[in-house]
């Protein structure tokens, strides 16, 4: 669509437009590249250190070796991915098999069934009585509490029946003529066909079960069940340096002489967010490339 | 297959919608609805029966766990009209708790605060993804423009305990990003944590810095299904690049906007619970205190459940019909529903 005569004001019109976008970037990315230098400095440079600063000063691995061998972090590491995964398994699961169930047009009470999840979309009753649901349940302090609390979100199990519904009625009625029961046609014919929405799903239950903080903070009163969130919590934002480590034994893991608390903070906040930067690319991959290629044609 | 509806249900409570599934539901709630009502209704009862049992199976799961946790927490709820008891079944004292709310200056304190802080983020967060796609689109070089989106996406993937530690650092008075660009121009150095002027606009901008990119996504989305004959033809014309964007690409996505817009006034009362209570402090709290943090703290950390479920379940209430008339609004105007 480039135009062929492009005046002067045209270029310099790019010219704003480059700049403005290359500014955003910058604001977004700076702030991770300045935990990342802090992280990556010699714990003594740190105090003096700009928020500006995206060079490391004297290079030196001390804090991921601290954050590496700390207790609380390796603990709530393990709690993070235990509960991330085992809730997105049981998430991809029963979502899908859901929504195969309800995008079958005939299925009956199809339509009771959806005016109940609409309704959980549009009511909440609030935390305290999720609360007392789990008490009575008997699952605080368990695992269980934060891995079923979410099972099918309502959103995504809606995106997924929009998709198997597109699936063509042909390959399904030939798979039943095979004498296929529902099991196998949704294992053989619908999960292959449906990956990249699958993906999708899968990649965006990871990263919530991933961030949250809200329900195993109010759910877990035993702190060794903490994820990473809740602990990055504890420390970086309730500063309860003393009910998580204790300056002095922190000393002990690196035998460095003094670790800055914001050297400290600096690299727990990047050692939180770095599976969502692993995953990311899969993200930009299967949720938002159809959009960007669109814009090639 | 890319769709791009919005992650929103990311938090309990932050939650857009995805705006553009529109339809599963619609049309479900359309359709199956009179078929074959004459038939017996035993015979259809036990051929049904025999045909769908393995698919309630599939669904049965999914079907005990909204039971479970979306409609024994509304019937739990009832603890608003009651008096807990450690032994023994809860006392039933009516409205006793919503007077006890309704009475408390705290609560309507935390009301407006919700409003504004929601207001506040719908004047200058709602317009920045629509600017943002509209400039995103006038990038010529697909190279670029696709390294801008990566790049921008990102924010939206972090929870907010991670954002509102970058937030206190960037915002740090001794060493802080924003204060020392302030110092290079000569500014004073301000600290805008605990500032209780300055405090509801940090929520703004982190809300801006987190969302708008994401948010861009949407409207860039409906910007590529405008038909290109359009520009084309605009462009045999001679239309300029503005001439294009005010005349070809806006009117082709305020459906969009439209929808997105409405939305965000259904979610009015969510004014932002894991941000505002990642973000708070003791300095500024009675700035930012909004319904939902105030249910936490009177509930999880105060231990008056039924003054908080009485405060949580008006937010519920008003919030449904809320959501109902944003979707039936959205529905009279642009034909597209929220869900």
């Amino acid at each position: 669509m480039a135009s062929q005569n492009r005046t002067g004001l045209e270029r310099a019109e790019g010219v704003i437009i480059v700049s403005v976008l290359l500014a955003l970037v910058v604001i977004t990315v700076q702030p991770i590249l300045n935990l990342l230098a802090i992280s990556l400095s010699d714990p003594a440079n740190v105090p003096g250190m700009s928020g500006l600063a995206i060079i490391p000063e004297g290079l030196s691995f001390d804090i991921w070796t601290l954050l590496a061998n700390h207790p609380a972090v390796q603990r709530g590491l393990l709690n993070s991915v235990f509960i991330t995964l085992t809730a997105t398994l049981l998430n991809v699961v029963f979502t899908s098999l859901m929504a195969w169930a309800l995008s079958r047009h005939q299925l009956p009470l199809r339509r009771t069934i959806f005016i109940m999840v609409l309704i959980t979309i549009v009511f909440e009753p609030g935390i305290i009585p999720d609360y007392f649901v789990m008490r009575r349940l008997g699952l605080l302090d368990e695992y269980a509490s934060v891995i079923i609390f979410k099972m099918v979100n309502a959103w995504y199990l809606i995106i997924l029946i929009r998709f198997f519904e597109e699936i063509p009625e042909e390959l399904i009625e030939a798979a039943e003529l095979d004498g296929a029961n529902p099991f196998q046609v949704f294992w053989r014919v619908v999960l292959p066909l449906a990956k990249p929405a699958l993906a999708t799903i899968t990649l965006f239950y990871i990263v919530y079960h991933w961030n949250d903080f809200l329900r195993p903070m109010i759910y877990f009163n035993d702190q060794g069940k903490w994820p990473l969130q809740v602990v990055l919590r504890q420390f970086v934002l309730v500063g309860d340096k003393a009910a998580i480590v204790g300056l002095e034994s922190m000393n002990n893991y690196t035998g460095a002489s003094q670790i800055d608390f914001k050297a400290f903070r600096a690299g727990m906040i990047l050692f939180t967010i770095l599976p969502v930067l692993l995953i990311y690319p899969l993200i930009l991959k299967y949720f938002t490339k159809g959009t960007m290629s669109g814009a090639l044609k | 297959m890319a769709r791009t509806p919005k992650n929103n249900q990311i938090s309990p409570y932050g939650g857009n919608v995805p705006s553009n599934i529109e339809s599963a539901l619609g049309r479900a709630l359309n359709d199956d609805w009179d078929e074959g009502i004459f038939e017996s209704r035993s015979d259809r009862f036990r051929d049904g029966i025999r045909r769908w049992w393995p698919y309630y199976l599939m669904m049965a799961p999914g079907l005990i766990y909204f039971a479970v946790f979306h409609f024994l927490p509304v019937w739990e709820a009832k603890l608003a009209f009651e008096d807990l008891r450690i032994i023994g079944p809860n006392i039933w004292v009516g409205t006793k708790h919503f007077v006890q709310l309704f009475a408390s200056p705290a609560f309507f304190d935390v009301l407006w605060n919700t409003l504004i802080i929601s207001a506040m983020k719908i004047a200058f967060v709602f317009p920045l993804p629509i600017f943002l796609a509209l400039l995103i689109n006038e990038v010529r070089n697909p190279r670029f423009r696709q390294s801008v989106q990566s790049v921008i996406y990102l924010p939206h993937f972090l929870s907010w305990v991670v954002i509102a530690g970058i937030f206190i650092g960037a915002l740090s008075p001794s060493d802080g990003a924003v204060n020392d660009l302030r110092d290079i121009v000569g500014l004073d150095r301000r600290a805008y944590m605990t500032d209780s002027g300055a405090i509801r606009w940090v929520l703004v901008w982190s809300e801006a810095w987190r969302s708008s990119g994401w948010d861009s996504l949407l409207y860039f989305a409906a910007i590529m299904s405008i038909d290109p004959q359009l520009y084309e033809a605009a462009e045999m014309d001679g239309a300029s690049r503005w001439q294009k964007m005010r005349h070809i690409t806006l009117p082709g996505i305020v459906p969009t906007i439209a929808t997105l817009f409405i939305l965000n006034v259904g979610l009015f009362l969510n004014a932002g619970f894991d941000q505002v209570f990642n973000l708070t402090n003791d300095a500024i709290r009675d700035k930012i205190d909004i319904i939902d943090t105030y249910v936490f703290r009177l509930g999880i950390t105060g231990g008056q459940f039924s003054l908080a479920t009485a405060a949580g379940l008006f937010k519920g209430v008003i919030g449904m019909l809320m959501m109902l008339s944003a979707h039936f609004l959205s529905k009279r105007l642009t034909g597209k529903g929220v869900w």
